[in-house]
């Protein structure tokens, strides 16, 4: 990272292909479409080589850093955009997804549907905290910082989100 | 232990047992055996987690290239950084080495140079050299016309 500081673009392409999945994922997860979760992650590693510099290591890890960024992104765009839109994508989307293409059964395939559908009818803060918690891999301490939120309040979250998608997913099978 | 207790401790730790917290674990379980609300509660909670677990992310194929390709600007860096990037280059360390044995040159050169102009106050030590001008005097005013007793 000290060398992407001082400009190093070997660093940085070290650097992208370490982070991409991740940050890839998680926006996919938030957004529920491929040209904006392309976008967006190209968008945090452009923020990466600009404000190298305004990382630090002492406050947080880079990756809590770069999906903190990739946070900040999502949810602007959300904000910016219809949510219909999104909900739409995130359906398409379904019918390419690999566990459709997949031998698997009808029961499986209308589960993860619902399940889909369910998850992108949840709130973005639920959804970022079940995303950052379940998926990601981060501690409720991490999570909660990337979120800006308290740990208490993550949380609460990630408990409604989990509620909510047993309701839906009860109800629909 | 009550229902919604025991759906909280779901909420937050999931439907895997290892996870849920101690102190609780053996209440909890004990609750599931003697609760047919607290199974079912289990039982769909694991569905969603299964569920969960098969939802898969669509592959980015070109977004790697996507990235790196992207045309990134150029940082405006201090001074320091300059001087330090050009003496230690972070690319192709080894073709640009000998910027810095360069570099380990310049005060040698610049103490010749130095060396050259100022004494510094050390002093040569040459004894009949330094009062030259006052011999040639004494010897313009001796008399060395031969005369012919």
């Amino acid at each position: 990272m000290q060398a992407v500081c001082v400009g190093s673009r070997s660093a940085y392409q070290r650097l992208v292909k370490r982070h991409l999945k991740s940050i890839s994922h998680y926006a996919y997860r938030l957004l529920g479409n491929q040209k904006d979760t392309q976008d967006i992650t190209q968008e945090v590693f452009l923020r990466l080589w600009i404000n190298a510099q305004k990382w630090d290591s002492e406050k947080s890890k880079l990756t809590t850093w770069l999906h903190r960024i990739a946070h900040n992104l999502c949810i602007d765009y959300l904000r910016k955009h219809t949510r219909i839109q999104t909900q739409d994508s995130f359906d398409d989307e379904a019918a390419h997804s690999p566990a459709n293409n997949d031998e698997s059964t009808e029961e499986t395939n209308d589960k993860t549907k619902l399940l889909r559908e369910a998850l992108s009818a949840l709130p973005e803060n639920q959804r970022s905290a079940l995303s950052l918690c379940h998926y990601q891999g981060f501690s409720n301490k991490e999570a909660a910082a990337i979120m800006n939120i308290s740990v208490k309040a993550l949380e609460s979250a990630i408990a409604r989100a989990k509620r909510s998608l047993r309701e839906k997913l009860t109800i629909n099978s | 232990m009550t229902l919604e207790k025991f759906t909280r401790i779901i909420d937050l730790h999931g439907t895997e047992t290892a996870r849920w917290t101690k102190t609780l674990r053996g209440e909890c379980e004990s609750f599931v055996a003697n609760n047919v609300e607290a199974r079912m509660l289990l039982n769909q909670q694991w569905q969603v987690e299964e569920s969960m677990a098969k939802l898969e992310v669509p592959s980015f194929p070109g977004l790697e290239t996507r990235v790196l390709n992207q045309s990134l600007p150029e940082r405006n860096r201090s001074f320091i950084e300059e001087v330090m990037n050009w003496l230690i280059p972070e690319e192709s360390f080894g073709k640009q080495a000998w910027r810095s044995a360069m570099a380990t040159c310049i005060p040698l050169v610049f103490g010749i140079v130095l060396g050259n102009y100022f004494s510094f106050g050390i002093g040569i030590e040459d004894d009949g050299f330094q009062y030259w001008d006052d011999e040639l005097t004494m010897l313009s005013l001796t008399d060395y016309t031969e005369t012919n007793f």
